[in-house]
């Protein structure tokens, strides 16, 4: 607090920069650890005690990454699978959103809470009937198998943020826009899609976000190697007697770097996303 | 701080949007009423109930897509894992064949001492980290409502943990705690703390398996007990202060129970997450030493897919899903005001 004086005030914010110097390295550590790893040779990588920076850094293990073990593969799945169901995820919850915060429709709060149990529902417990359904179906290990299921379980929190989000613009736009002879599905598409694209972008970078790192539905839909996303296969890299850290640091560095460049871009919009109420880790 | 203006008008008329959260008829009343009156004061008042229901008629078909799919996709497999539990099923090449009702899938469990010790590593997991993570992001937040130019900085730095594939923080961890080499064994060695195998024994296992769940999620915690903290009048504190209370007193005293509601919004939410946690033991100690770490999650997956007994898995997992949804239930029934209050 700025206005509290001299010699108080001094003594406060040292503790609060020290404070803010063990979040800030206590964060970063490890997150240190893994990109210098990164560049680290396979004797070097494995010393004890452990080196601070990489004596010979190398990018042999991007080379590995990329050459002998699939990550490219795996980059280009993720991508395909987080890019079609954020679209799909986003042009459904705009127009959900929009009905459930301005439409006169019955049991439209049962409907909000009903999706807000949906988006907190364990994975373990829907993956079962997943699995046999798709079984049968012959639809494991295909894209549209994994697809399907991304955007049905992040539609819910998505519509959560548009729904909040359209409660907060002024109806009179709409109003305006109706007196001038605009039809609804027009005065939806002119006027509410262009002031919703703050609330499009928090829907976005969440939904981009969870479908990028999600495991479990994954892990047992998509096991095959050709269809495995970055998760699963950075999960599999390990056989079961060696972890071969120096290709799984380079595959996280390049699996982690998009994304942090998506959620610093758009920080704005992730930091709103999760105090609206409709929180999601 | 820069991010305070975008919340404020992303979650605009929160009273109106926490009342229909709720689903509570008053809510509800007053937003149609205001609706309806500002409709009457247009030259179109006369055919008001027509329009109404036009209007409620395209929402319906504005909504029906997203919720249609939702339906199909979540709502049936979650009805369709209850069945399954109750049922002997058989795995045929291509398919499956669902052979009678049965309770035996239940009666198992409750004899099952696996299954009971996942429950109690789940619960003591929860609670742990839950409590920990409150804790410290409390700490962070206030150290951060107290930063100027250097806050949005730490912000983003906070992001990152949070962004990061579970996945790829797991064996990240992996490295650090390893047995032979790793950093963080290295330090509790040269510290004189023997030769620790954190990951070799149960009790330092899942004391690693915490930390690591609490650098992944307190900055989450962090930011949105931030935002709680932003939204404390100022003058709450100057009376504070005028009063002569110091800052442990005004911390407990006002600061505390203002930020009441975010916190119940922050344990429901991460009481859920970490009570189906999976990939943080499925990677960094396969459920291990033994079943130390085997969350309930991870006995549904093994019992599902290594056994592939879909009947006791299925039961597994619904009764995880039972004890979850009971959790938020009772928790929103008891915190209801708070979450309302909180969740604009």
């Amino acid at each position: 607090m700025r206005n509290q004086t001299t010699r108080g005030w001094r003594r406060y914010i040292n503790v609060v920069n020290i404070g803010a110097l063990i979040i800030v390295v206590l964060t970063t550590a490890p997150l240190y650890w893994m990109a210098t790893a990164s560049f680290k040779g396979t004797g070097e990588i494995s010393a004890s005690p452990p080196t601070l920076l990489p004596g010979h850094p190398t990018t042999g293990n991007y080379a590995d990454a990329f050459g002998g073990n699939s990550l490219g593969r795996y980059l280009f799945n993720s991508a395909l699978v987080s890019v079609v169901s954020t679209v799909v995820v986003l042009a459904l919850a705009f127009f959900a959103g929009y009905a459930l915060a301005r439409l006169p429709m019955r049991g439209r709060g049962p409907i909000m809470i009903a999706l807000l149990m949906i988006s907190v529902f364990p994975a373990i417990a829907v993956v079962t009937p997943l699995y046999l359904l798709e079984r049968s179906a012959g639809m494991l290990n295909s894209y549209q198998g994994l697809i399907i299921p991304y955007i049905a379980f992040n539609l819910p929190f998505s519509i959560w943020i548009l729904r909040n989000y359209l409660l907060g613009v002024p109806r009179a736009l709409e109003e305006a826009a109706t007196v001038d002879g605009a039809g609804p599905l027009r005065t939806v598409l002119s006027v509410i899609l262009p002031l919703a694209r703050p609330g499009l972008f928090t829907a976005g970078v969440f939904t981009f976000t969870a479908t990028w790192a999600e495991f479990l539905m994954a892990l047992t839909l998509n096991s095959e190697d050709s269809f495995r996303t970055v998760p699963v296969g950075m999960a599999l890299f390990s056989s079961q007697y060696t972890v071969p850290y120096g290709t799984i640091f380079a595959g996280a560095m390049v699996a982690t770097v998009p994304i942090a460049i998506l959620v610093l871009v758009f920080r704005r919009s992730v930091i709103s996303g999760m105090t609206s109420g409709a929180v999601k880790g | 701080m820069s991010t305070t203006g975008t919340t404020g008008t992303t979650t605009g008329e929160p009273s109106g949007a926490a009342a229909r959260t709720a689903g509570k008829t008053t809510g509800k009343t007053t937003g149609k009423t205001t609706g309806r009156t500002a409709r009457r004061g247009t030259a179109r008042g006369t055919g008001r109930g027509t329009t109404e229901r036009r209007l409620a008629r395209a929402g319906w078909l504005y909504a029906s897509p997203a919720l249609t799919l939702i339906a199909a996709v979540t709502l049936f497999p979650i009805l369709f894992s209850v069945v399954l539990s109750f049922s002997e099923v058989r795995l045929s090449y291509g398919g499956f064949r669902i052979e009678g009702f049965t309770t035996d899938n239940y009666a198992a469990l409750a004899h099952s001492s696996a299954w009971f010790e996942s429950l109690v590593f789940t619960l003591g997991f929860t609670l742990v980290t839950v409590v920990l993570e409150l804790a410290l992001g409390t700490a962070a937040a206030l150290v951060l409502e107290r930063l100027g130019a250097a806050r949005g900085w730490i912000l983003a730095v906070l992001l990152l943990p949070w962004a990061m594939i579970n996945v790829v923080a797991a064996q990240l961890w992996g490295y650090l705690y390893n047995g032979t080499y790793g950093v963080v064994t290295w330090a509790i060695e040269a510290l004189g703390g023997g030769e620790p195998a954190i990951l070799g024994r149960p009790v330092p296992a899942m004391a690693a398996m915490a930390v690591a769940d609490i650098w992944k999620t307190t900055p989450f915690v962090a930011i949105i007990v931030l935002a709680g903290l932003m939204q404390i009048p100022r003058d709450v504190y100057e009376a504070a202060e005028i009063d002569g209370s110091g800052p442990w007193t005004t911390f407990w005293r006002v600061t505390l129970p203002q930020l009441r509601p975010i916190l119940a919004i922050a344990v429901l939410f991460r009481t859920l997450q970490a009570f189906g946690v999976f990939d943080l033991p499925f990677v960094l100690t396969q459920g291990g030493p033994g079943t130390a770490t085997q969350s309930l999650a991870i006995l549904g997956y093994k019992t599902l897919f290594q056994n592939l007994s879909i009947g006791p898995g299925a039961a597994v997992a619904t009764s995880t899903a039972a004890l979850v949804m009971g959790c938020c239930l009772l928790f929103l029934r008891a915190f209801r005001a708070q979450v309302d209050e909180g969740g604009r």
